[in-house]
C-alpha cells in the first residue's frame, strides 16, 4: 500500500515537473514562434497553457473543492478568464507585449488548474453543461472569426483572423464530442 | 443565501472587469479602445505640422475650415486604398460650395520610413479630377514615437507587423471642425458613403447656416 501511495507520488511529481518544463518552453524559448500568427497563439499556445493547468490540476489530487457554491464560482471564473483572453483586444496586447502575453499564460494554466480541482467534484450536469458551453462559445467566437472581413486584431493578418476561426470552430466541436462521448458513457453505466 | 453569494460575486467580478475592459462593452479591438481613450466627441484635436504634396509646410491647426481627416499609407495591401477609393467617390458627391471653401479633406501618411513628397504627389495623381479640395501629406518634423503619440492622442491604433512591414491600423475618418475639434467620427467599415456624406453635411452645413443667421 505504501509502495503504490509512494509510486502515485513520483508519477504526480513527474508529471506536475513535466507540465513546468512545457510551461517554460511554452511561454520563453517558443513565445516568439506561437505569437507569429493568430492561428499559433489562439489555437496552440492557448489551448496548451488551458491543457498545462488541467494536467496539473489532475495531478494535484489532495487540492479539492466540493463545495457546490465555491466550485460555481470558481467554475464562472474560470468562464469569465476564457472570454477575457479570447477578446481581440487582449490578444492583441498579448501580442504585442511579451509580459502581456505572460500574464496570460500564467491565468490560463490558473484557469485549467481551477477547472480540474472543481469539476471532478461537482455533479454531473455540471460536468456536462460546462464543457457544453465552453464548446458553444468555442464555435461562435470560431465562426464570427470566419465570417468578419474586418481586421480585428492589428497584430495579425485577415487571412489569420479566418484561418484562426476555422481551428476554433474544430476545437469546439472536439470538445462538444467528448462532452457528447462522457455524456453517453455515463447514461449507459447508469 | 449564503451558499449563493460566491457564484453572484464571481459573476459581478467577471461582469464587472469585461466592462471595464471594453470600456462598457462598447470596445472589444485596440482600434475601438484607442479610440475610446482618445475621449468622446467633440474633443480638442492634436496639432501636428504635415508637408503636403508639393512640399508646403502646413499644421492642421491652421485650416480655418473643416477638414475631413484620414490616414493611410502607400505600401498598404488594399485597406488603404479602398477607403480612398471610397473618399473620392464621396468627394465627388460633396457640393461644390462646401469643397474646398468650407471643407478640405487631407489624408496623412503613417509611413515616416518609406512614404515622401514625391510618392504621395504620384499617388494624388491617380485620382481624377479637380483636387484642389484634397490635400496628401505626411507628418513633418515628427519621429515615429512623437507622431505615435500624436496619433494614440488622435484616437487612431497603428501597428506595425514586424516580420513583413504592414501598418495595421484604424481607418477612422474625422471631421474636425474649424475651431479644431473633432465633431464626427466616421467608421467607413461601418457606414456607408451616404451615411457619411449625411454626417458631413449636417455639420458643415449647420455651421453654416448658423454664420449666415449671424450676419
Amino acid at each position: 500500500m505504501r509502495k503504490g501511495n509512494q509510486g502515485d507520488r513520483r508519477a504526480a511529481w513527474i508529471a506536475a515537473t513535466g507540465a513546468v518544463v512545457l510551461f517554460a518552453v511554452l511561454s520563453f524559448p517558443c513565445n516568439y514562434w506561437l505569437s507569429l500568427t493568430m492561428p499559433r497563439h489562439q489555437a496552440i499556445q492557448l489551448p496548451a497553457m488551458l491543457l498545462i493547468g488541467l494536467a496539473l490540476g489532475r495531478v494535484a489530487r489532495k487540492v479539492n473543492v466540493k463545495d457546490l457554491s465555491w466550485g460555481l464560482a470558481l467554475l464562472l471564473l474560470a468562464m469569465g478568464s476564457l472570454i477575457f483572453w479570447m477578446l481581440p483586444r487582449s490578444i492583441d496586447l498579448a501580442v504585442i507585449h511579451p509580459w502581456f502575453n505572460r500574464i496570460m499564460h500564467v491565468h490560463m494554466v490558473a484557469t485549467g488548474f481551477a477547472i480540474a480541482i472543481t469539476l471532478r467534484n461537482m455533479p454531473f450536469e455540471l460536468k456536462i453543461a460546462f464543457p457544453g458551453m465552453l464548446a458553444g462559445m468555442l464555435i461562435a467566437t470560431g465562426a464570427s472569426l470566419r465570417a468578419f472581413t474586418i481586421l480585428l486584431c492589428s497584430s495579425f493578418t485577415i487571412e489569420q483572423q479566418h484561418e484562426t476561426g476555422m481551428w476554433l470552430m474544430l476545437i469546439g466541436v472536439a470538445v462538444f464530442l467528448g462532452t457528447a462521448v462522457f455524456f453517453i458513457r455515463r447514461l449507459g453505466r447508469e | 443565501m449564503k451558499k449563493l453569494l460566491p457564484p453572484i460575486a464571481a459573476l459581478v467580478l467577471c461582469i464587472g472587469v469585461l466592462w471595464g475592459w471594453t470600456y462598457g462593452f462598447t470596445a472589444y479591438t485596440v482600434f475601438s479602445a484607442t479610440l475610446h481613450q482618445a475621449g468622446p466627441v467633440p474633443r480638442e484635436f492634436p496639432a501636428i505640422a504635415c508637408i503636403n504634396q508639393d512640399s508646403v509646410l502646413f499644421n492642421l491647426r491652421d485650416k480655418d475650415k473643416y477638414v475631413l481627416l484620414n490616414f493611410v499609407y502607400l505600401n498598404c495591401p488594399n485597406v488603404c486604398h479602398k477607403v480612398n477609393n471610397r473618399l473620392e467617390d464621396i468627394y465627388d458627391a460633396l457640393e461644390n460650395d462646401l469643397v474646398p471653401n468650407d471643407l478640405e479633406l487631407v489624408t496623412v501618411s503613417f509611413d515616416l520610413r518609406n512614404d515622401d513628397v514625391r510618392k504621395l504627389k504620384n499617388y494624388r495623381k491617380l485620382f481624377e479630377g479637380d483636387l484642389s479640395g484634397w490635400t496628401f501629406a505626411l507628418p513633418h518634423g515628427s519621429t515615429e514615437a512623437e507622431f505615435g503619440d500624436f496619433l494614440k492622442q488622435a484616437g487612431i491604433w497603428a501597428y506595425r507587423l514586424p516580420e513583413n512591414g504592414i501598418i495595421n491600423h484604424s481607418v477612422y475618418i474625422f471631421l474636425i471642425s474649424p475651431d479644431h475639434r473633432v465633431v464626427r467620427v466616421f467608421d467607413p467599415a461601418r457606414e456607408d458613403d451616404a451615411a457619411i456624406l449625411a454626417g458631413i453635411r449636417s455639420c458643415v452645413k449647420g455651421t453654416k447656416a448658423i454664420a449666415e443667421r449671424h450676419g
